[in-house]
């Protein structure tokens, strides 16, 4: 409907620009959320508090000095492009939710919606928890403290339990990235043309309901573990025990 | 030499059909239309689309018999060679549409289907579910379309057609149009002016028809010296549900498909209508038509129904003509080729017709009188010259009239499923007349024509508009057009009485009286839709006076035009003797009455109303002969006339009279 | 019945001027709709608080909502002017029957407005079926029953404008097609002669304003009068897209 002109350039790499945030939404990002929330909720695992939930953030860590370039390639950039690109999107988007109260409008503006949360509050998650954030004040997340002692749930838990709010604000955010996410797989699905008839969209629609649920039962629950996590009787030998030195693996 | 140009006024079947042909031979078309053409009249036509077919034909059918269904639906007014070249180009046309893609029902191995209709005793209507008409502007306006993007045709939607520009010679260069949002009129030039304008139901108020059926463009062309033809013989469609605003039409294909018109048998029966058993609902068609039962022509069915609540007072409501059409009976299957017209039931009614017998009222549906056209017979076919400059020709040079807006091709009564035959035979027939047309105009086209030509017919225009928008008085558009619509419905529809024609006549003049004082709210000048009504209540109201004044003049009883003063005494004695007696004397007044009024009748427009003449009907082909559809108890007409008219045989009497000529 | 209706018009005089609500009173009738009522405001155009006002400009034809002129947004849901019933606008509750123009395109006069961007559209899309012309060359391809009766329902849309109406996505800031266009582009690469122009149509469909720019709100099925089932369209677009560029930058 909008008159500006379009260049063949643009004309010609908008369909693939498209396309890329629609897999990027998917295939990096969707899946790390995945790992990061199934990663996180071993915190809840049975054992010593926070051993398992060290072990697994251990493995990653194991990459040594490939983790940033891998964490920039593999997560941030395809990170940052969906969210620009989709702040594109929301800006040529005119919601109208509200006079025609269907399903799927309804669920259309909460995928706007939600992720603007998730982008808010992926920020100020990498704020409060990676090291990006240290020199402003956050950068929480500690996995070794500096005589070598596991420290990842404790650091973390220590974080989430910073303030009131803190949990409030976690909770509103992994239902926000999850809900982005499980719906985003369900649109996906259309626009890449594997669901067509009505009642295939709905059977997805049931299967992508049901991820969402179990992702938000794992997130919500990894948030749960840390929100409850003793920090203070967390007993550093039995957590070091369990876990492994980096150093130690060479 | 300038550039020739062809000015197509109307976008319905008939006129995109000539555009896009028009536009195929590399003639340069203006298309004018009140509405995006898309949205023309055209879209409600439900039932289908007449032609022989392969199957039929193996089935005995040819293009002859469709020829004879016609005109013998018809009652024999029509001329017979334009109808003739009508049926030879059915298939033609089915082939064509079929290659553009109109989606038509298929059978299980993927050829068109095919459903009955009225009149016929054969399958011969292709169909697009009961949304054919839709399906087949949508074929010809994507066509249309595709010239436009190559810049051969220039639409103008939202225009509407003031006038012909006639120059002193009698020429039609062109046409005074105006744009309907900025009411900006200007003028076009061409070298010919085409009127696919479709039909005039507004006169009657409310119809069938949309609500851009004013007849207007008609009345303006009659205003501008072109004869119009046949006005009283009116189409009222037996099937209709009412409305507010419009009548909505329940199509014949209901029928078609086996749905079953009846009546309880005891008068306003006030039970609910399924659980009356058959033996007391009174299935009126069924047994008086043995034959064609269900599938009598509209006329027949429309006076039966007339009858049947008027006469013996078994109305399902009291005070109305409404039966029930019950289509319960039939199979999902069924069901669903209906859709298109069951969802208007359902929609408007709130009631769902699959489970519920729907009631019917009789409506105003088509107008198979129009402007005056010529056309060149072909000695060797019997058909027409094709290309002839003669075709489709009004008597004013340059004007041609297709669709609807011509008197061709239905005679007395239309058939179901032949009017999209009609208009899209029309259109595309018309197209090499056009070419050869222009090619006969001498060199300096229309836009050579000197600008005061063009300036001046504006200028009338634009005077006339100027007066009526500041025209003072108490007379109401809106109210008048209601009451113009009341008095039209109550006298010249089924039952025409010669008393009460005279009294329209005279309430017309006296309208027409009232309508120089009328005011008009809206005195803008941007959209301004309350003038352009206004405008169109003045040419409706020039129109009923020659509708009302044909059916006044015309004596007789034939097709739609039913006059009970008029109407020969069916023979009923029980005294086989004596009955056959009077079934001479019947068919001698039937001949008799045939010299007198087997006539087309011509208005000619005078500032004084309709001067009307009548000339004669081209019968070359078939004989007339007495239209009873198989009624019980009309065999012995039928039988007394076969033995009055030499060589006729079988109850179809005239098919042998003449062989079948489009067998080669 | 003396009752009477409020109803409620957003009038607009012209494109350039403001819009002001109006408030009529009209006699209620049995089975009336809002054509009717816009019928009975042009035959008396006097306000509720009894100033004379213009007949409303309103577009209406076939009144059986096969034609789709009189799309208009009422009692804030887009629909025809002829199949909106006056009961059933009562019977979903509101006492108020009110009427707006569409939203999505320029306003010419009152409840006018021009929709001509769709027929744009169509002609982007080659929504035809291009054939060699129009003398007779016999039947046309052979479609099966199954075909028919996909294509049937496609074919019925009416270009009136509710899909794009209730899109989200269709609006000043956006260049999408919209859904009606994109439903007409899969017809016409469904058919057997309206293939040979497939590639064309999906190079629009995959261009900037082109399938990408649906936002799957699927608003557009809900409101279709025709019940067109516009989202199998839209994914159906979306896979054929997706495969013509794929052989694009495989050079076929």
């Amino acid at each position: 409907m909008a008159d500006q002109p379009v260049s063949p350039t643009q004309d010609k790499y908008y369909f693939l620009v498209r396309r890329l945030h629609s897999l990027t939404g998917l295939v990096p990002v969707g899946i790390f959320l995945c790992v990061h929330l199934a990663t996180n909720a071993t915190v809840m695992a049975p054992g010593e508090p926070g051993a398992m939930f060290q072990e697994s953030i251990e493995r990653i860590h194991a990459l040594g000095p490939l983790l940033v370039p891998v964490e920039i390639v593999g997560i941030f950039i395809p990170l940052l492009f969906h969210t620009l690109l989709g702040f594109q999107i929301i800006f040529t988007s005119r919601s109208n939710a509200q006079q025609y109260r269907y399903g799927g409008n309804v669920r259309y503006m909460l995928q706007r919606t939600s992720g603007m949360i998730a982008f808010v509050f992926i920020l100020y998650h990498l704020w409060q928890m990676h090291w990006f954030g240290a020199g402003l004040g956050g950068g929480a997340f500690e996995l070794h403290d500096e005589a070598g002692v596991a420290t990842g749930a404790a650091t973390t838990a220590a974080a989430i339990q910073s303030a009131w709010w803190v949990v409030w604000a976690y909770r509103l955010g992994i239902v926000a990235t999850v809900f982005h996410l499980a719906n985003g797989i369900w649109t996906s699905l259309i626009t890449w043309g594997i669901t067509i008839r009505p009642n295939t969209q709905r059977v997805s629609g049931y299967a992508c309901t049901a991820l969402g649920v179990v992702l938000c039962a794992v997130g919500l629950g990894a948030l749960r573990g840390f929100a409850t996590f003793d920090v203070t009787s967390a007993d550093p030998e039995a957590v070091m025990s369990s876990g492994t030195r980096p150093a130690e693996r060479g | 030499m300038a550039k020739q140009h062809v000015v197509v006024i109307g976008g319905g079947l008939a006129g995109l059909a000539v555009t896009m042909r028009l536009a195929e031979a590399g003639i340069h078309v203006y298309l004018v239309s009140m509405v995006p053409v898309k949205r023309s009249h055209s879209v409600c036509a439900q039932g289908g689309i007449n032609s022989v077919n392969e199957l039929t034909r193996q089935q005995g059918d040819n293009e002859w018999l469709h020829l004879d269904d016609t005109v013998y639906g018809g009652d024999f007014l029509q001329h017979q060679p334009p109808v003739k070249e009508m049926c030879d180009w059915g298939p033609r046309v089915i082939h064509l549409l079929d290659r553009l893609g109109v989606p038509f029902n298929r059978t299980p191995e993927g050829f068109l289907d095919q459903r009955r209709f009225g009149g016929t005793m054969f399958k011969r209507t292709a169909f697009a579910g009961a949304t054919t008409g839709q399906q087949l502007i949508y074929a010809l306006d994507e066509q249309v379309r595709r010239w436009e993007a190559d810049g051969l045709v220039e639409k103008f939607e939202y225009w509407e057609f003031l006038g012909p520009i006639v120059d002193e010679s009698g020429h039609c260069r062109g046409a005074v149009v105006q744009d309907m949002f900025s009411m900006k009129i200007r003028s076009l030039a061409g070298d010919a002016l085409v009127l696919a304008t479709g039909g005039c139901g507004l006169i009657y108020g409310r119809s069938t028809m949309s609500m851009i059926c004013t007849g207007g463009a008609a009345g303006r062309a009659f205003k501008s010296g072109v004869h119009y033809a046949n006005g009283e013989f009116i189409q009222v469609h037996p099937t209709a549900i009412p409305g507010t605003d419009k009548l909505r039409l329940m199509s014949e294909s209901a029928r078609g498909e086996g749905g079953r018109v009846w009546v309880p048998a005891k008068p306003q029966d006030t039970r609910d209508p399924l659980s009356i058993p058959s033996d007391e609902r009174y299935y009126f068609l069924e047994e008086r038509y043995p034959k064609y039962g269900n599938l009598v022509p509209r006329d027949i069915a429309t006076r039966e129904i007339f009858d049947v609540c008027v006469n013996q007072g078994l109305s399902v409501e009291r005070g109305a003509l409404c039966v029930y059409l019950d289509v319960t009976e039939l199979s999902p299957e069924t069901h669903k080729k209906l859709e298109g017209i069951l969802e208007i039931y359902e929609k408007f009614q709130g009631v769902d017709p699959r489970q519920v017998p729907m009631k019917i009222f009789p409506a105003v549906h088509y107008s198979m009188g129009g402007l005056w056209v010529d056309y060149e017979r072909d000695g060797n076919t019997g058909g027409l010259v094709e290309g002839s400059v003669r075709n489709h020709h009004s008597n004013v040079p340059g004007i041609f009239v297709i669709g609807e807006a011509d008197y061709q091709y239905h005679g007395g009564n239309r058939l179901g499923a032949n009017s999209l035959l009609s208009c899209i035979f029309t259109g595309l027939f018309v197209a090499p007349t056009l070419e050869n047309w222009l090619k006969s105009l001498p060199k300096g086209g229309a836009e050579d024509q000197p600008v005061s030509l063009f300036d001046g017919a504006v200028a009338v225009h634009q005077s006339d508009m100027d007066v009526l928008i500041r025209n003072q008085g108490d007379e109401n558009p809106y109210k008048l057009h209601e009451e113009l619509g009341e008095l039209m419905t109550r006298c010249v529809t089924v039952v025409r009485i010669n008393k009460e024609l005279q009294d329209c006549v005279d309430k017309i003049g006296e309208f027409q009286e009232r309508y120089g004082r009328i005011s008009i709210a809206d005195k803008g000048e941007w959209t301004n839709q309350n003038f352009s009504f206004t405008r169109a209540l003045g040419d409706m109201l020039t129109m009923a006076r020659v509708i009302a004044k044909g059916a006044l003049q015309r004596d007789e009883c034939r097709g739609a035009h039913f006059k009970p003063e008029f109407l020969i005494p069916a023979p009923e004695s029980d005294e086989p003797a004596e009955l056959r007696r009077q079934a001479q004397t019947w068919c001698d007044a039937f001949k008799v009455k045939n010299e007198k009024w087997l006539k087309s009748t011509i208005a000619k427009y005078t500032p004084s109303g309709p001067e009307l003449s009548y000339a004669d009907v081209d019968t070359s082909l078939i004989p007339p002969r007495p239209r009873t559809y198989g009624l019980k108890g009309a065999e012995i007409i039928e039988e007394t006339w076969r033995n009055m008219t030499a060589g006729g045989t079988g109850d179809r009497g005239g098919d042998a009279v003449v062989a079948p000529a489009s067998a080669s | 019945m003396s009752r009477t209706l409020e109803v409620k018009v957003l009038r607009q005089a012209d494109p350039h001027s403001g819009s002001h609500w109006e408030t009529f009173d009209v006699a209620y009738e049995a089975g009336m709709n809002v054509t009717t009522v816009m019928q009975r405001i042009a035959a008396n155009p006097v306000t509720a608080d009894h100033r004379d006002t213009t007949p409303v400009a309103y577009d209406a034809c076939c009144l059986e909502e096969v034609c789709g002129a009189c799309t208009m947004v009422i009692n804030d849901r887009v629909r025809q002017a002829c199949s909106a019933l006056v009961d059933t606008l009562l019977a979903d509750g509101a006492g108020v029957i009110e009427v707006r123009p569409m939203t999505k395109f320029p306003v010419i006069r009152d409840l006018v407005v021009d929709r001509s961007p769709m027929f744009q559209s169509l002609k982007r899309v080659k929504a035809w079926v291009r054939v060699d012309g129009y003398y007779d060359l016999g039947s046309g391809p052979r479609v099966t029953r199954q075909e028919q009766e996909e294509a049937y329902p496609l074919s019925r849309c009416m270009s009136c404008g509710c899909c794009v109406e209730a899109c989200p996505q269709f609006n000043d800031h956006s260049a999408f097609i919209g859904p009606a266009t994109i439903s007409q582009a899969v017809l016409f690469n469904s058919h057997p002669t309206g293939k040979v122009d497939r590639d064309d149509r999906l190079a629009v469909l995959s261009g900037v304003g082109g399938i990408v720019d649906c936002g799957n709100s699927q608003n557009c099925v809900k409101v279709c009068p025709k019940d067109i089932p516009l989202t199998d369209s839209i994914a159906k677009a979306g896979r054929d897209t997706t495969t013509y560029k794929i052989r694009q930058w495989f050079g076929r």
